[in-house]
């Protein structure tokens, strides 16, 4: 939101709604105290009127035109609360008897509500009166009126009030509207910086919070942890391609050297040595680009439908396969594998799994010593675990293991740091838990299948 | 030997044709799918090379198309999508065996010969043999020149499996594959391991050795 566009601000449209609802409540509030306190009475004092007009008619039919003249002396003599008026004119335009200080020369509509003035005091006074007038049998023209000066003071008040509440709220609505849209164009703004510097590329950028705990926070915190999110995604995303193109630095300069010695050599037989060496380099690179694909599939890929693995079969295959490495470097592979275990999953991968694990037993074991592999069903869950004997993995770096190419201390060397990447990976595709313990010595790592 | 390698990428399909042909096959070539079709209607193959993603017709529709119409061609499918699930498809739809891109010339080659002796009858033999080495699968006895050849149940296999291709080049997924029946590419020694001691067995106290290693490329049995 910028100042630039105050009307595209949903802030003061906002704002606008308001002062129009809030005069409009004014009004309607004046309204009803319109209705109540002047037009209520007028009709009050209407009624009045007809009711005295109707009983002067019947005096004028009985007792004629001096019996009339006395009972409108009567009618100001007597009179309790709004004070009477009358005009009787006669055929001729006489005025035979009147206490109003003005009238219509003509009849005209039979309700009249009009202002005189009147000087008794010396100085002007205001007044109003409703009157009915009224045409006698004979010639004569009778106005009956009462006063209603307070009524129409009243009135003029509610329409002042009118006026000046109806300016005050439109002036409150907009001084208020635009320190509203003032305040939530700030927080807004702030946002808004926050978000132009992510795309500028500085991901640490953050909104800042007030404290306040309001709804502008808790939106803002909400970014902040999108924000906080990306940016660790950005940062393992860096630093994997980083990896890579480290990692590949190594096997494409040796390749890169035996192609170049390739060219040099005469003898067949050295020829033939240098391409065996310069293939099985490229051969190394394809397996870890594999590996790398690999891991990022199952990282990426909808998860396939399992089918049911004989887990105990798969097991002893791969305690089977692994048996000779283990034997060569003097070490007694064991496993302890109950039959007829089940899980649901991929076969091959599983395997994989398992393959990989054992691999890592038999490089890091001791010489001479023992890998384990054992697996039993807990409470329907599958739980296959795989112990070595060597050095294990220190707390610190049990998590960054399964990172792509981190080899822990010790295993700098060994290779390409992405056997247990496609562990964790696969794991996580079977929904199985995957841990690491320190056995004392060694390494346990523990996959919990779920029920299947 | 005659073979139909069906592959859009002329990169990947100049390699191995030119392979193949060094190899001393007669090699046809086509990129495009519906091509392919009309070819594999029309001429008689021992091995295809199928490619999945191919132009107007899909690898997988060819050759379902050809299992449909009694065509029992073995077929090779290659493919950049060498995940496991696609293997399976593949597999599924009639293959015969999958190769996952980027593969090496070897591995292709040495698939490409195992399928080749598939299309031949399948004979019921209940005996192998090369040189002085011979396999009893009845009784599961070896012996060499003679002398009776102690085996594990995987020697056995391992054994049985190179002496089916004898001559020709085995690569370690192959046998991966073949023996335990379990598909992935094994990165690390651990089928060299058993080869080992396969060797070990069979060749330590004769002439000549058989179990021969192609660098960069797997085993071979010869004489």
């Amino acid at each position: 939101m910028t100042w630039r566009h105050p009307f595209r601000s949903l802030t003061l449209r906002l704002t606008l709604v308001y002062m129009v609802l809030f005069s409009a409540s004014v009004g309607l509030m004046l309204g009803v105290s319109y209705l109540g306190g002047v037009l209520r009475p007028l009709q009050a004092v209407e009624s009045q009127i007809s009711r005295e007009s109707e009983a002067l008619l019947g005096v004028y039919a009985s007792q004629g035109r001096d019996g009339l003249i006395r009972a409108l002396n009567q009618r100001v003599a007597g009179h309790k609360g709004r004070y009477p008026y009358h005009v009787l004119v006669a055929p001729d335009g006489a005025v035979v008897a009147a206490n109003l200080y003005d009238w219509p020369a003509a009849r005209g509509p039979e309700w009249l509500r009009y202002e005189f003035g009147t000087y008794a005091t010396g100085a002007e006074e205001e007044h109003e009166t409703v009157v009915r007038d009224l045409a006698l049998s004979g010639g004569y023209r009778l106005l009956v009126g009462l006063d209603t000066e307070d009524l129409d003071e009243r009135e003029d008040l509610i329409m002042e009030a009118l006026s000046w509440g109806a300016g005050m709220s439109l002036a409150l609505g907009v001084i208020g509207g635009l320190v509203m849209t003032f305040a939530v164009s700030q927080r807004l703004e702030s946002i808004n910086r926050a978000a132009r510097a992510v795309i500028a590329g500085d991901l640490s950028g953050r909104v800042a919070l007030r404290g306040s705990g309001d709804d502008f926070d808790q939106l803002a915190a909400t970014l902040n942890e999108m924000l906080a999110r990306i940016e660790g995604l950005v940062a393992s995303i860096s630093r994997v391609s980083d990896s890579i193109a480290h990692e590949l630095r190594t096997p494409l300069t040796r390749l890169r050297a035996e192609l170049e010695e390739l060219a040099g050599e005469e003898d067949p037989a050295d020829v033939r040595a240098r391409a065996g060496a310069a293939l099985e380099e490229a051969g190394r690179l394809q397996s870890m680009f594999e590996a790398l694909l690999r891991i990022a599939r199952l990282q990426s890929g909808p998860t396939p439908a399992g089918t049911r693995v004989d887990l105990s079969a798969l097991l002893d295959d791969a305690a089977e396969l692994h048996r000779p490495a283990a034997e060569d470097r003097g070490q007694a592979l064991s496993s302890d594998v109950p039959a007829g275990l089940q899980v649901e999953g991929d076969r091959d991968l599983i395997f994989q799994m398992v393959s990989n694990l054992l691999d890592n037993g038999i490089k890091f074991g001791m010489e001479g010593g023992w890998v384990d592999l054992t697996a039993r069903s807990v409470e329907g869950a599958v739980v296959v675990e795989v112990t070595d004997d060597g050095s294990g993995i220190a707390e610190d770096e049990r998590e960054r293991v399964f990172e792509r190419f981190y080899r822990a201390r010790g295993a700098e060397a060994a290779g390409f740091g992405l056997g247990l990447s496609l562990v964790a990976a696969a794991a996580e595709r079977h929904r199985a838990e995957l841990r690491l313990e320190d056995a004392k010595p060694g390494l346990r790592v523990v996959i919990r299948f779920p029920a299947a | 030997m005659h073979v139909l390698v069906v592959e859009d990428d002329e990169r990947v399909a100049s390699h191995v044709v030119k392979g193949l042909k060094a190899e001393g096959w007669l090699v046809d070539h086509v990129s495009d799918g519906r091509e392919a079709l009309f070819r594999v209607a029309s001429e008689t193959y021992d091995v295809i090379v199928l490619d999945r993603m191919l132009p107007n017709v899909d690898g997988l529709k060819i050759l379902q198309t050809m299992r449909a119409t009694g065509d029992s061609t073995p077929v090779l499918i290659l493919s950049a999508l060498g995940d496991v699930d696609n293997r399976v498809k593949g597999l599924r739809a009639g293959g015969d065996d999958y190769l996952a891109k980027p593969f090496a010339f070897s591995e292709l080659l040495a698939r490409v010969e195992v399928l080749s002796r598939r299309k031949g009858v399948v004979q019921e033999t209940t005996e192998l043999s090369l040189a002085d080495l011979s396999m009893n699968l009845l009784t599961r006895t070896v012996t060499r020149s003679g002398t009776p050849i102690e085996l594990t149940t995987r020697e056995f296999g391992l054994l049985e499996y190179l002496l089916r291709n004898a001559g020709r080049v085995v690569s370690r997924s192959m046998l991966l594959e073949a023996v335990w029946d379990y598909n992935f590419d094994p990165q690390t020694n651990i089928i060299d391991q058993h080869v080992s001691r396969l060797r070990q067995k069979i060749d330590k106290d004769f002439d000549p050795p058989l179990v021969q290693t192609v660098r960069g490329a797997g085993y071979s049995l010869r004489a």
